[in-house]
């Protein structure tokens, strides 16, 4: 057994997942609530990749930033946050709300637009070149080990603020008044709307957070992996969506366990599968598929009751 | 329990769909069916008038618009500085072909058809990927319009005689940049332990066959591996390669790929492994990973007005992956010139004014005079140069 490339992949493979756990989150919250799989969310994450781009500029730049590095990324995280979960809301508030009452696929159809709407508005806007985070610049080339377990800065930021973030949501929603109002409108819209809760700040809330979440997994990928560009929302929202199916889409800690299940499945096929890294994404999918026939409600969903 | 059902019906066929779309914005069709030999002539004679159109086609948007738009960028810069000159004009008539995108080889069709459907069309520039061609051959030869890419570099595109005299191209084939690739890896390094990744795409597939195959008659160790063109994270990949690898190879088509590759090498401690690229990563993003990269290129000449001047008007970004776009944009545009020497001019005339081309070196940034041997590659052009980093930008060395 090769225990370095096991480690390394380890490595790789849950600083992935902690990043599709984020994007699937969105998606998780987003179904909750409205039944809806939104599938712009991959491109709100590319806008947050974006808008962490400009904060860096805007505070200096890579290598000569106006404050300590520690505080650049934590605004470069404020900033990509907030924009993305004023963006999500727009979203909702233009693009789903008008359709929350019309046959299901056309919010769906609508979703699809607001993807290509938002891939097309950032090659107008930021342009078709990559742009690069120069992360080395910013945090530094360093890696660390524990025997023969490798990391980098960056991976160890991302796994531990994925993990603080996905802990926070937890406790809002399980605690927090507005946490509650989410669950019951979850459970029953209508119900909820009765008993004198306001869906649609709710949704909105919902919409927020989950683009933010999205917003804060750009910036990472970005520190992590160094570059974007207008195309990057595409796949990673794909494998979002995945994770949050495979978790089981609507559960929160489903999204978590889906996307570290992604991650890992993601890395260790590269290393460890024929023509792996040229066949990765397949392999992930027929995981997919696997768990979905095996258990279609995905692995912390619960089956669907109907009344016969 | 049918409902249970249902749902487990419903998420698989989304995951069908969901792998569809996958694996058609990953598709690289080089099977697509041969073109006919019943190719229109192009023989209706077309007014030339004041303003003159070329077709050009290029990935403007979707995941390839990064190169699509250095593409862009040449054509529109021979266009400008021509009409700045000239009494006639050219406009070009530009084709979005969507390179990579889940919808790509349809969109780069349905362009070729809107070009040969276009009477004022007289030839075209483009389109990029060799895959497009294959798919666009058809229309194309339909509507008896010639084209010239300046960037497909699939060696068969030229010799298997499917689009003889309707098809040149501004860049060497796979077939001169392999060997020269390899030989360099194999005589002049003296490596015999090579890693080589290609990034799935046809013009990187076909670059690293060529490169494994005269590596390995030699005797070399060659590991393969691909990885997609729109992955931004190697970690898992990098941790593949043996510690004892003396170079990587990645003739990918994406600087800033090839630039992030180097970089995630480092930061995986394998920062002392040789990296070589080829003309897609000749850029000075991919050199500035260190002075270990090495690459291939067309010889660009340096001392060229052209390229001084292009670079003025874009910052001083000489964005090289699409020069040779301006050098096809080049060949069009004189083949119209010479044959609308009359007034007007048939598709046909431009065909043979594109095949007689004689476009001296002072004249051409690519460092060599342009002229087309019978298959339309360029029969000046028999060797890449080689070139290393001096970690910031390539300076040429010798082979």
């Amino acid at each position: 057994m090769n225990w370095s490339l096991f480690f390394d992949l380890t490595v790789s493979g849950l600083t992935l997942g902690s990043l599709y756990a984020l994007i699937a989150l969105g998606y998780s919250l987003v179904y909750g609530i409205l039944k809806l799989l939104n599938f712009a969310h991959g491109d709100v994450y590319m806008i947050g990749a974006f808008l962490g781009w400009y904060a860096l500029h805007a505070l200096g730049g890579p290598v000569n930033p106006t404050f300590t590095g520690a505080v650049v990324l934590f605004l470069m995280f404020v900033v990509a946050m907030l924009g993305c979960g004023v963006l999500g809301v727009a979203i909702e508030r233009f693009a789903y709300r008008p359709l929350r009452n019309a046959p299901r696929i056309a919010p769906l159809i609508s979703a699809l637009g607001v993807s290509i709407f938002l891939q097309n508005s950032a090659l107008l806007i930021f342009g078709a070149a990559f742009r690069d985070y120069d992360t080395f610049d910013l945090i530094g080339v360093k890696t660390y080990n524990i025997g023969q377990l490798f990391f980098s800065v960056p991976q160890l930021l991302t796994v531990v603020a994925a993990i603080g973030l996905m802990v926070a949501l937890t406790l809002f929603v399980a605690r927090s008044r507005l946490g509650k109002a989410m669950r019951s409108t979850s459970f029953d819209r209508e119900a909820a709307s009765m008993m004198g809760i306001d869906v649609d700040r709710v949704i909105s809330v919902t919409f927020f957070i989950g683009s933010a979440l999205a917003g804060a997994a750009g910036v990472m990928f970005a520190l992590v992996f160094g570059q974007i560009y207008h195309f990057m929302g595409f796949i990673a929202g794909l494998k979002g969506f995945t994770a949050a199916v495979l978790g089981g889409i609507g559960s929160i800690p489903g999204a978590m366990v889906g996307g570290l299940i992604v991650g890992l499945a993601e890395s260790y096929a590269t290393g460890y599968l024929p023509q792996g890294s040229t066949f990765q994404n397949l392999y992930v999918f027929a995981l997919l598929i696997l768990v979905i026939l095996i258990r279609p409600s995905g692995l912390f969903g619960k089956a669907a009751i109907s009344k016969v | 329990m049918r409902r249970r059902r249902a749902t487990a019906g419903a998420a698989v066929l989304a995951l069908v769909a969901a792998l569809a779309v996958v694996a058609a914005a990953y598709a690289t069709p080089d099977r697509a069916a041969a073109p006919t030999a019943t190719s229109g002539s192009g023989a209706a004679l077309i007014k030339c008038g004041k303003t003159r159109t070329i077709g050009f086609m290029a990935p403007v948007t979707g995941p390839a618009a990064s190169i699509g738009i250095q593409q862009v960028h040449w054509a529109q810069y021979y266009v400008s500085t021509y009409n700045k000159t000239h009494k006639t004009k050219f406009k070009l008539q530009t084709e979005d072909t969507q390179l990579g995108a889940p919808t790509g080889t349809a969109e780069a069709l349905k362009g070729a058809q809107a070009l040969a459907g276009s009477s004022n069309v007289l030839g075209v520039v483009g389109p990029a990927g060799s895959n497009e061609i294959v798919g666009v051959t058809k229309s194309l030869m339909d509507g008896g319009l010639a084209w010239v890419s300046g960037s497909s570099t699939r060696t068969s595109l030229t010799t298997d005689g499917t689009r003889t005299g309707y098809m040149f191209r501004t860049v060497p084939p796979d077939a001169i940049q392999g060997p020269t690739a390899a030989n360099f890896i194999l005589k002049k390094l003296k490596y015999t332990r090579v890693y080589i990744i290609d990034d799935q795409e046809t013009y990187s597939t076909g670059l690293a066959d060529a490169v494994q195959q005269v590596l390995k008659a030699a005797g070399a160790t060659v590991n393969r591996d691909g990885v997609s063109q729109q992955q931004s994270d190697f970690s898992s990949l990098i941790a593949k390669i043996p510690r004892d690898t003396q170079i990587v190879y990645i003739p990918w088509q994406l600087p800033p790929k090839g630039q992030a590759f180097g970089n995630q090498m480092k930061a995986a401690g394998k920062g002392t492994i040789k990296l070589m690229g080829a003309d897609g990563l000749y850029d000075s993003s991919f050199a500035s990973v260190g002075a270990h990269v090495y690459d291939t290129n067309f010889p660009l000449n340096p001392k060229s007005k052209i390229i001084a001047g292009f670079k003025k008007g874009h910052g001083g970004d000489g964005e090289y992956f699409g020069a040779p776009t301006y050098a096809a944009t080049q060949v069009v545009g004189n083949a119209i010139d010479r044959a609308c020497a009359k007034g007007s001019t048939t598709r046909a005339a431009v065909r043979a004014a594109i095949r007689s081309t004689k476009i001296p070196a002072a004249q051409s940034l690519i460092g060599v005079a342009i002229r087309f041997n019978r298959n339309g590659d360029l029969s000046t052009l028999h060797k890449f140069g080689l070139y290393k980093s001096n970690g910031t930008v390539f300076v040429p060395i010798a082979g």
